[in-house]
C-alpha cells in the first residue's frame, strides 16, 4: 500500500503555500484580535492555532489514501451530508437567527462545509463517469442540477446566503468546464434570469437590504452599509505601506465589525497597505495556479474534476470576499479561506487541500498505464 | 480519444485560468484603487468622522506685573463630560448630577437625552466638585482636568489685560494681542467610537500642534494700578461722573506703570458686563484735552522764543472776539504774563499766545509731541486721535486749537506728552510688556525704553516745568492736585464735550482732566487723571486734581522718594493734606487792623477778591469750597466791629 514514490511525489509547494497562508493568517489575526485581548480575543488566537494544527493533520489524513477511492464513497458521502443538513434544520443550534451548527457533545462544525466537498465530489464523479468529452445537453444535465439543488436550498433555509452562493458558483464553474452546449447554456442563464425576481422577494429583509446596499452604497452609511463602508475606509486608510503591525486606528478601533472572520482582510490591508494586501492576493493565485497544474496534470477526469472543483472553491471564496470587504460586491458572510478565524470552515478547507495534494501526489502513479475505474 | 480528452481538458484548464486570473486582477485593481488612487478621501474619512476630537482649550502662560506679582494665571479645575449613549439610567444621573453641580435637573436630562455621543455637561468646576462626582461613578459620566483662566486680582488692570473666551482664546486687552506667545499647544481628547457610535474610551489629552506658551511681564506695578484705580473710583464716585481714566507713567522710560480705567469689571465674570466696559478707554477713546494742552503751547512758544515767562498779554477782561466768535474766560482777568496765564488758565491769554507762535508750528509741535498718531504702544485697537491740519482750519478753529478745543487726544497720548515735558523734552515709546519670556525662563521678547523723539530742550522743558508748578500752587487752577512735601507741576483741563445730537459744545457735559508729574526738580511719576461728565463741580483742577495728588502722594511714598525737607516745614501753604476732603478749608491769617462800618457783601465775588477785600477790614476770612461766593457768616451788612472771622462760602458758577 505504501509506495515510496508518495515521498518523492509529495507536493511541497502546496505544503509551502498553505504554510505562507496559515503564518500570515494567524500573524494577522493575533492584530485583529488585539484590541479585544482581554474580552476572549487572546483565546479566539490561540485557538486558530489549534484549528490550523489540526488542520494540518486532516491534511495529511486526506494524502493518505488514493482519491480515487473516493469517486466510491462519493454518493454516499453526499448523502450523508443531506441527511444532516436536514438534521441541522431540526436540532441545530440558533445563533443570531439562522441555524447552521450542528453540535455533537464538545464539537460542532457546520455540515454546510461538508456539504461544499461533497458537491464537488458527486459533480465530478457525474462527469467522469460519462466517459469522453462531449457536450451536456440541457437534458443531460437534469441530474446534476438536483444534486446540486438540494443541498442549496437547504443551505438556503438554514439560512446561509454565502454558503448557498458558493456552492452555486462552484458547481457552475465544474458544469462550464465541463463544456455545456451553447443553446442550453442560453436557456439556463435566462431562465435565472427570469428566476431571480423569485429568489428576491423571497430573501430576508437583511440580505435584500445588504444587496441595496451594494447597488447604493452611500444610502445609508450607519446603517446596512456601515460593514462595507467601514472596511473601505480601513482598507484605503492603509495606503501603499500600511500603518504597521498593530498600528491600524480603524480596525482597533472597533469600526470594523467581525473583523477576525469575515473581514480579516481589512485588517491586513490597513496594517500592511497595498503591499501586503496584494502579497496575500498573489499566495492565493499561485495556490490556484498550483492547483490547475494538478488539474492538468491529474492521471484520471475524476481527479481533474475535483481539483477544478477545489480551486474553483479557493478562488470564488478569495473574490467574494476580497470584493466584499473592498465594496465590490454584496455583503454576503462568506470569510476567507484560510486566513479568517473560524475552525469549521478551516478544517473542511484544509480536507480540501488533502484532497488536492492528494491527486497531486499520485498524478505519476499510473503514468501511461491503463487506469482501472471502478 | 484518451490523448484528446487530455488535450481537451488541458485547453479547459487554460480556460479557467485565465478565468481566474482576470478574477484576481480584478479585486487587486479594487485594492490598488482603495488603497492608492482614493487614499487621501478615505484617510480623511477614517480621521474625521470615526475619532470623535474634543479640542480642549490650551494652557496659557502667566501674566506677571513688574514685581512678579501675578496677574492672570491658569488653574487647573474638573470639567464634567457625558456619553449619553452609555447613560443607563438617564434620570437618576441628571438627579445625582444636578445636586452636585447645582444645575436644572432638566437641563442636565436634557443634555443626557441628546444624539451625540460626547456632551459637556458643565465646564470648569471646582475641583471638590469634580472630585465629588467622579466618586460617584456614574456610568457615562467622567471628568477631566482643564485648564482655566484666572484673574487674581479681579478688577485689577482688567481693561490692561483682557480675558479670555471659554476655550482660553484671548478675546480683548493683552490675552488677545498677545494671543500667540500665551496660548500653549492646544490639547484634544480623541475618543473612540464604535460601530453604534458609542464612545468607549476616552484618552488622555494629548498635545497638538507647536504652540509655545510663554509668560508676559508688564511694566504696570500691582500696587500703583491698585491705587489708581481706587482713587479714581472714589473720584468718579464723589462726582457722579460716567467714567474716568487715571495713567501713571515712570517718564524717563515710557514704562506704564498703572494705567486705570472705570467703570471697572471683573475679567473672570467677563460676560456679566456689557462690551463697552470691557474697552481700555485709556487708548481707544479719543476726548477734547482743553486746557491741558496749553502746557505744550507753552513749551513750544518758550522753544521758539516767541514768548517768555513774563511776556505780558492782555486778556481782554474774559471776552475776545474772533471773527463773528467771541470766546469767555471763566473769570475775568485783565493783563497777565504768561506764567500768569498758565496759571490761571486763561483762555484769551492762550490764543494771544498762539497767534504769536503761529498755528502751524503749533499744530507741528502738537505732532512732536505725539498728538494725532499711535503712540505705538502694543495695545488693541489703540487710536490715533485728531488735530485740524493748517489748511482746513477757520480762523475760530485755529484760535480754539490754542487752549485745546477742536482736536481729540487718548489719555495715553496726553500723558505720554506730559511725560516729554517732564523727563526733559523726550518723547518715549510707551510700553506695558516688558518681556516675553519662555517656559524655561529664556527671555524671548524684550522691551526697553525708546525715546521717539527730542521734542523741545531740556532747558525749555525746566521752564515750563517751573510754571506749570505754579498751576499747583495755592493760586493756581490745581490747587487741588498739590502733594504735601513735594514739588508737583501740572495743568488743568475742562473740556466741554461735543454732544452727538447738536454736534455743538455742550452746557452741561464736560471732561476734566489733569496731568502732572512729581517731583518737579526730577520727576518720577507723571500722571493723568480723566473724570468724563462730572456732575456738579466740573473742573479739572478740583475734580481731576485730587486723584493726581492721592495717586502721586501714595506712589512717592511707596517708592521711597524722600520728601523736601523745606516744603514740609512750610507746610500749610503747599501741602494741604486733607485730600480725601475735596471742600477743604484754607486758613489765612488775619491783617492786624480793625476799621468800623458793615460787613460788605462777598457774593458773587471771587476767592481772591474776597481775601483780597476781607483782610483789608482785618478780619480772619474762612474760605470753604470754590469758585464763586454765595454765601457767607455773618451776613451782609452786619456790623464789623462784632465780627473778628467771616466764613464765605463758595460755589462754581452753574
Amino acid at each position: 500500500m505504501f509506495d515510496r514514490r508518495l515521498i518523492q511525489n509529495f507536493d511541497w509547494v502546496l505544503l509551502l503555500l498553505l504554510l505562507f497562508i496559515a503564518t500570515i493568517s494567524i500573524i494577522n489575526l493575533y492584530s485583529a484580535t488585539y484590541a479585544i485581548r482581554n474580552a476572549g480575543g487572546a483565546q479566539v488566537f490561540t485557538k486558530q492555532i489549534y484549528w490550523f494544527s489540526i488542520g494540518f493533520i486532516v491534511l495529511f489524513i486526506m494524502t493518505s489514501f488514493n482519491y480515487y477511492r473516493l469517486e466510491r464513497f462519493a454518493n454516499a458521502f453526499y448523502f450523508l451530508s443531506i441527511a444532516l443538513l436536514i438534521l441541522v434544520l431540526i436540532a441545530g443550534k440558533v445563533t443570531s437567527g439562522s441555524q447552521r451548527w450542528l453540535g455533537f457533545g464538545p464539537i460542532s462544525f457546520q455540515p454546510s462545509e461538508l456539504a461544499k466537498i461533497s458537491v464537488v465530489m458527486v459533480l465530478a464523479r457525474f462527469f467522469s463517469e460519462e466517459g469522453g468529452y462531449r457536450e451536456y445537453r440541457l437534458r443531460d444535465l437534469g441530474r446534476p442540477f438536483i444534486l446540486i439543488g438540494i443541498p442549496t436550498l437547504l443551505i438556503l433555509k438554514e439560512p446561509d446566503l454565502g454558503t448557498a452562493i458558493l456552492v452555486v458558483v462552484v458547481s457552475a464553474s465544474i458544469i462550464l468546464f465541463v463544456k455545456i452546449n451553447r443553446k442550453s447554456l442560453l436557456i439556463i442563464v435566462l431562465t435565472a434570469l427570469s428566476v431571480a425576481p423569485f429568489i428576491w422577494l423571497n430573501l430576508k429583509e437583511y440580505q435584500q437590504k445588504r444587496i441595496m446596499t451594494f447597488i447604493r452604497p452611500d444610502k445609508d452609511l450607519f446603517g446596512a452599509g456601515y460593514h462595507i463602508h467601514q472596511s473601505k475606509i480601513a482598507i484605503g486608510s492603509g495606503q501603499v505601506w500600511g500603518k504597521g503591525f498593530l498600528k491600524g486606528t480603524q480596525t482597533k478601533l472597533h469600526f470594523l465589525p467581525e473583523q477576525h472572520t469575515d473581514f480579516a482582510m481589512s485588517v491586513l490591508a490597513e496594517e500592511w497597505g497595498f503591499i501586503g494586501a496584494a502579497l496575500l492576493l498573489c499566495l492565493y493565485l499561485l495556490l490556484i495556479l498550483w492547483g490547475l497544474n494538478i488539474a492538468k496534470d491529474s492521471k484520471d477526469k475524476f481527479g481533474s474534476i475535483t481539483a477544478i472543483g477545489i480551486v474553483a472553491f479557493i478562488f470564488w471564496q478569495v473574490v467574494i470576499n476580497v470584493g466584499m470587504v473592498t465594496g465590490l460586491l454584496p455583503v454576503v458572510g462568506i470569510p476567507l479561506l484560510l486566513f479568517s478565524y473560524g475552525g469549521s470552515s478551516l478544517i473542511s478547507t484544509m480536507a480540501a487541500m488533502g484532497l488536492l495534494m492528494n491527486i497531486s501526489m499520485r498524478r505519476f502513479m499510473f503514468q501511461g498505464s491503463y487506469i482501472p475505474k471502478k | 480519444m484518451k490523448i484528446k480528452e487530455k488535450k481537451w481538458i488541458r485547453f479547459r484548464i487554460y480556460l479557467v485560468a485565465v478565468f481566474f486570473l482576470l478574477g484576481f486582477l480584478t479585486v487587486l485593481a479594487r485594492s490598488f484603487q482603495l488603497q492608492v488612487l482614493e487614499k487621501n478621501r478615505l484617510k480623511t474619512f477614517a480621521r474625521s468622522s470615526y475619532e470623535g476630537i474634543i479640542k480642549l482649550p490650551p494652557k496659557r502662560g502667566t501674566i506677571y506685573d513688574r514685581k512678579g506679582h501675578e496677574l492672570a494665571i491658569s488653574i487647573e479645575v474638573g470639567s464634567v463630560y457625558s456619553h449619553p449613549k452609555r447613560v443607563k439610567n438617564k434620570v437618576k444621573t441628571s438627579s445625582r448630577l444636578s445636586q452636585i453641580l447645582k444645575e436644572k435637573k432638566s437641563r442636565i436630562l436634557k443634555l443626557l437625552k441628546s444624539k451625540s455621543s460626547f456632551v459637556w455637561i458643565k465646564r470648569k468646576i471646582d475641583p471638590d466638585r469634580a472630585r465629588k462626582i467622579k466618586a460617584l461613578g456614574l456610568d457615562g459620566i467622567g471628568v477631566i482636568t482643564e485648564v482655566r483662566r484666572c484673574y487674581p486680582g479681579r478688577e485689577i488692570a482688567a481693561h490692561l489685560i483682557g480675558f479670555v473666551g471659554s476655550e482660553n482664546q484671548g478675546l480683548e486687552g493683552l490675552e488677545k494681542k498677545y494671543d500667540n506667545f500665551l496660548s500653549g499647544p492646544q490639547y484634544s481628547l480623541i475618543h473612540m467610537l464604535d460601530a453604534k457610535r458609542r464612545p468607549f474610551s476616552i484618552s488622555r489629552p494629548i498635545p497638538s500642534g507647536n504652540g509655545k506658551m510663554h509668560d508676559l511681564i508688564l511694566t504696570i506695578d500691582k500696587d500703583i494700578q491698585y491705587k489708581a484705580q481706587q482713587a479714581l473710583r472714589l473720584a468718579v464716585k464723589k462726582t457722579r461722573a460716567r467714567a474716568g481714566h487715571c495713567i501713571v507713567v515712570n517718564p524717563d522710560t515710557g514704562e506704564i506703570l498703572a494705567m486705570a480705567v472705570v467703570p471697572e469689571f471683573n475679567p473672570n465674570i467677563f460676560f456679566r458686563y456689557k462690551p463697552y466696559q470691557w474697552r481700555n478707554r485709556t487708548v481707544t477713546d479719543c476726548f477734547e484735552p482743553g486746557s491741558t494742552i496749553k502746557a505744550f503751547l507753552l513749551a513750544a512758544s518758550l522753544e521758539k522764543g516767541v514768548v517768555n515767562p513774563n511776556t505780558r498779554f492782555d486778556c481782554e477782561q474774559g471776552k475776545y472776539k474772533i471773527g463773528t466768535k467771541t470766546v469767555r474766560d471763566t473769570h475775568k482777568h485783565g493783563i497777565m504774563s504768561v506764567s500768569e496765564i498758565i496759571m490761571h488758565s486763561s483762555n484769551i491769554g492762550a490764543i494771544k499766545i498762539g497767534q504769536k507762535l503761529g498755528y502751524g508750528t503749533f499744530y507741528n509741535y502738537l505732532q512732536q509731541f505725539g498728538f494725532g498718531k499711535k503712540t505705538g504702544i502694543n495695545l488693541m485697537s489703540e487710536r490715533k486721535g485728531f488735530i485740524r491740519p493748517p489748511k482746513d482750519a477757520k480762523k475760530i478753529e485755529q484760535a480754539t486749537l490754542f487752549f485745546g478745543q477742536g482736536m481729540t487726544t487718548t489719555s495715553l497720548q496726553l500723558v505720554m506728552a506730559m511725560a516729554a515735558i517732564a523727563n526733559g523734552g523726550k518723547l518715549m515709546r510707551p510700553y506695558v510688556v516688558k518681556a516675553v519670556v519662555d517656559e524655561s525662563g529664556r527671555v524671548v521678547k524684550e522691551t526697553g525704553p525708546e525715546m521717539v523723539r527730542r521734542v523741545i530742550s531740556r532747558r525749555t522743558a525746566g521752564r515750563v516745568a517751573n510754571i506749570l508748578e505754579k498751576v499747583v500752587s495755592n493760586e493756581g487752577t490745581g490747587a487741588k492736585a498739590c502733594i504735601s512735601g513735594f514739588r508737583a507741576a501740572g495743568k488743568t483741563g475742562t473740556s466741554q464735550k461735543v454732544d452727538p445730537k447738536t454736534r455743538r459744545y455742550s452746557r452741561s457735559k464736560y471732561v476734566a482732566s489733569f496731568a502732572g508729574f512729581v517731583p518737579v526738580d526730577r520727576p518720577r511719576l507723571v500722571i493723568l487723571a480723566v473724570i468724563d461728565e462730572p456732575r456738579g463741580i466740573t473742573y479739572g483742577g478740583i475734580v481731576a486734581g485730587p486723584v493726581f495728588s492721592d495717586v502721586g502722594s501714595w506712589c512717592l511714598n511707596y517708592l521711597r522718594v524722600d520728601p523736601q525737607l523745606r516744603l514740609v516745614e512750610k507746610g500749610v501753604n503747599q501741602g494741604e493734606t486733607e485730600r480725601s476732603n475735596i471742600q477743604k478749608t484754607v486758613v489765612c491769617r488775619p491783617a492786624p487792623r480793625v476799621k468800623g462800618g458793615a460787613l460788605p457783601d462777598f457774593r458773587g465775588l471771587g476767592m481772591r477778591d474776597v481775601l483780597k477785600r476781607g483782610r483789608s477790614l482785618g478780619l480772619t476770612v474762612l474760605l470753604k469750597g470754590t469758585g464763586l461766593a454765595y454765601k457767607q457768616d455773618p451776613r451782609p451788612g452786619s456790623s464789623i466791629k462784632k465780627t473778628t472771622m467771616v466764613k464765605v462760602c463758595f460755589r462754581p458758577p452753574t
